[in-house]
């Protein structure tokens, strides 16, 4: 028998007992959505979130530490705590030399303020992170509004990330942050007690997407200025000759600071490396002169992995959906078998062979799957578009430009389809045994 | 030789756990152009004798050769194609398909076998049904058409592969005696034709048209009527 007779048949069969192969077409139809948009889901996501780490160069971005074996996310934060060898300008000299680095910045980090102020507004900087690093590029953010750091910003600038934004009631207005003031107000228990600092004032250039967390930018003379306490002699000289001493007490001040900074060193080198391919040599090299090295590509690995494990337990997900569904197809086909009993017979009467009976059940289980596959593509699209407008307002709400994030892949949605179908004809492989396996005599005179 | 050879057929069922012999020795040579009867009471073993001959079921022991086949030895594949091929079968209950159209059913031996195009089957189709006078009832279902058509166009689906033997098992078992009497002047001028027939039957007025009547009882034939 032709293959197009099988399929004409089996279609035949299938629109003759309508309301239960509807039946079991919606339930592989539930199954092969969960797969599809669990699959799709988790795929789209994963492929964002490279992006947008990609975005901001961090594919090729490698973190230098005075200790070694921290991670990337763990060297992101590091901060000159005196373990570890002490990073300086020596060695930020010595990492630009390295084959196949395109720039890379000191970078400090630290948690010297209590609160700051836009406005009339003052909130607490408890878990706010300020970092400072040489605007050359190396460090990249998602832009909402503004612009990037730059030399030509006269180092007070300040990029505030969007959380902060909305933190201030700026959210989904983030332009209108742009141009205005930001002082921070020191720690008390900062530096010494009887040496209390002035605010320092900022102006704000640019928000950006908190992908790094709740962090302020600024120039790295000016975060080396924040973490630059006057020594307590100094500070004696200082109330001993009170006015008038102002300026060379700065100058002591300034002396006295980078002698600290030299003791302790910043806290880590950001470097951006040329090529994606070449993260791993800069990395071994950097490892070589004793320092700890960590690549933003690992994390953008280790985030990737997480969504693939977290894929493969949706898809788990969705496949038990499909087994249930399979399980339909079975019972679904067992009832056809049983009632075309006579109906076999007289196929093998006229001439079919058992191979082509059981093909016969075989291809009208593969119809079923296929069709449960198909309207199951098509509904994920659907849920697809349904999805990306509630995520689109999202994100918009929080200032990424990206949209549309959920997509279903043409491969995705053709292997379901194919998934279903092998499903279809496996599920439909036992009542097709059974079928072909009937005595055409018995079958012929079964009522 | 013999178109139809039997030899030493045996045949045991079990019905609730007691063994019937279905076929006992059963030894028959059947000749091309033949009419043969085969009479008997029920559940004397005559359509099991049938179902041997046209190839759904196979002996326990002996030899069945028709054609040069041997179907007792025959895997399913060149049984069905025997069936297929040489075979035309016409049921009491005309066995149609009732949601396929008249035509659909007596082009379905073309179908399972794969045969030409869709539009050479049709055409095949429709010179079976003109030859059984129901050229205009191709469209019609099943249903739609009297016991008699019913088996003209199982008769013309038996024919559509230009078969060498039809068996008719009680093929107006179903019908009153004017539509069982068409049916069975319609076999004879295929047998005229040519075709080998072989009827089963109770009726002895149908079986009284055959050239050989072969009465069955417990599997044994019992008695063998000379050519008329």
């Amino acid at each position: 028998m032709k293959f197009i007779d099988q399929f004409r048949t089996g279609l035949r069969n299938l629109a003759r007992q309508k309301l239960r192969t509807s039946l079991t077409i919606f339930a592989i139809v539930i199954g092969a959505v969960s797969v599809t948009v669990m699959l799709s889901l988790v795929t789209s996501t994963k492929s964002f979130l490279v992006s947008s780490s990609e975005k901001i160069g961090m594919d090729t971005q490698v973190i230098v530490t005075g200790t070694s074996g921290l991670n990337y996310r763990e060297s992101q934060w590091i901060g000159p705590d005196g373990s570890g060898k002490k990073i300086d300008a020596d060695v930020l000299a010595a990492v630009e030399k390295l084959n196949n680095v395109q720039s890379a910045t000191l970078y400090l980090a630290g948690s010297m303020f209590d609160s700051y102020k836009v406005d009339d507004q003052e909130l607490t900087m408890k878990n706010v992170g300020v970092e400072g690093y040489t605007p050359n590029g190396t460090i990249k953010h998602i832009l909402i509004a503004g612009s990037e750091l730059s030399d030509s910003s006269n180092g007070s600038g300040v990029l505030i990330s969007s959380d902060l934004a909305s933190d201030l009631g700026f959210k989904g207005n983030e332009t209108a942050l742009i141009g205005k003031d930001v002082s921070f107000h020191y720690r008390k228990d900062m530096g010494p007690p009887d040496a209390p600092k002035a605010d320092e004032v900022g102006k704000i250039i640019g928000v950006t997407s908190s992908d790094r967390g709740s962090v302020l930018s600024v120039d790295l003379d000016w975060a080396v200025e924040f973490q630059t306490w006057p020594n307590p002699q100094n500070n004696q000289n200082n109330q001993n000759n009170q006015n008038g001493q102002n300026n060379q007490n700065n100058q002591n001040e300034q002396t006295q600071d980078q002698s600290q900074i030299d003791r302790m060193g910043y806290g880590s080198i950001w470097v951006s490396v040329d090529q994606k391919k070449n993260v791993d040599g800069v990395l071994s090299e950097i490892k070589q002169l004793g320092f700890g090295a960590a690549a933003g590509k690992e994390e953008i690995d280790s985030q990737s992995t997480a969504f693939t494990i977290i894929g493969a337990i949706l898809g788990g997900i969705g496949a038990i959906a499909l087994l249930v569904a399979a399980i339909g197809v079975v019972n679904t086909m067992v009832m056809a078998t049983l009632e075309r009993t006579r109906e076999i017979g007289i196929m093998r009467a006229i001439g079919a062979t058992k191979k082509t009976i059981r093909r016969l059940f075989r291809v009208e289980a593969g119809v079923l799957g296929f069709t449960g596959g198909l309207f199951g593509v098509i509904l994920s699209y659907g849920f697809a578009i349904g999805l990306n407008q509630i995520l689109n307002k999202q994100l918009a709400d929080s200032g990424i430009t990206d949209r549309d994030i959920v997509s279903i892949s043409p491969q995705i949605a053709l292997i379901v389809m194919l998934i279903t179908t092998v499903i279809g004809m496996l599920a439909g492989s036992l009542p097709a045994r059974r079928a072909a396996n009937m005595d055409p005599v018995e079958a012929l005179r079964y009522e | 030789m013999s178109f139809v050879q039997c030899s030493g057929l045996k045949k045991t069922y079990s019905v609730g756990g007691e063994e019937v012999k279905a076929l006992d020795d059963v030894s028959l040579n059947i000749e091309h152009g033949d009419f043969i009867a085969i009479c008997g009471p029920s559940g004397s073993g005559k359509s099991t004798l049938a179902n041997v001959i046209g190839g759904l079921d196979q002996p326990d022991q002996g030899s069945v050769m028709v054609d040069g086949i041997d179907l007792a030895n025959a895997k399913d594949s060149i049984l069905s194609e025997y069936r297929n091929k040489k075979i035309g079968f016409v049921f009491q209950s005309f066995n149609l398909q009732a949601h396929e159209t008249t035509l659909e059913n007596v082009i379905a031996p073309l179908t399972v076998a794969g045969v030409g195009k869709k539009q050479e089957r049709r055409e095949r189709g429709m010179k079976a049904l003109e030859r059984v006078g129901l050229s205009d009832r191709a469209k019609h279902k099943p249903t739609q058409l009297s016991g008699g058509q019913r088996q003209r166009v199982a008769i013309a689906r038996a024919l559509v592969n230009d078969p060498q033997l039809i068996i008719a098992d009680e093929p107006t078992g179903n019908l009153d005696s004017s539509r069982g009497a068409d049916v069975i002047t319609e076999l004879k001028r295929l047998n005229a034709e040519g075709i080998t027939l072989i009827i089963i039957t109770h009726d002895a007025s149908v079986a009284a048209q055959a050239t050989r009547i072969i009465e069955i009882k417990d599997g044994k034939i019992v008695e063998r009527d000379g050519t008329k």
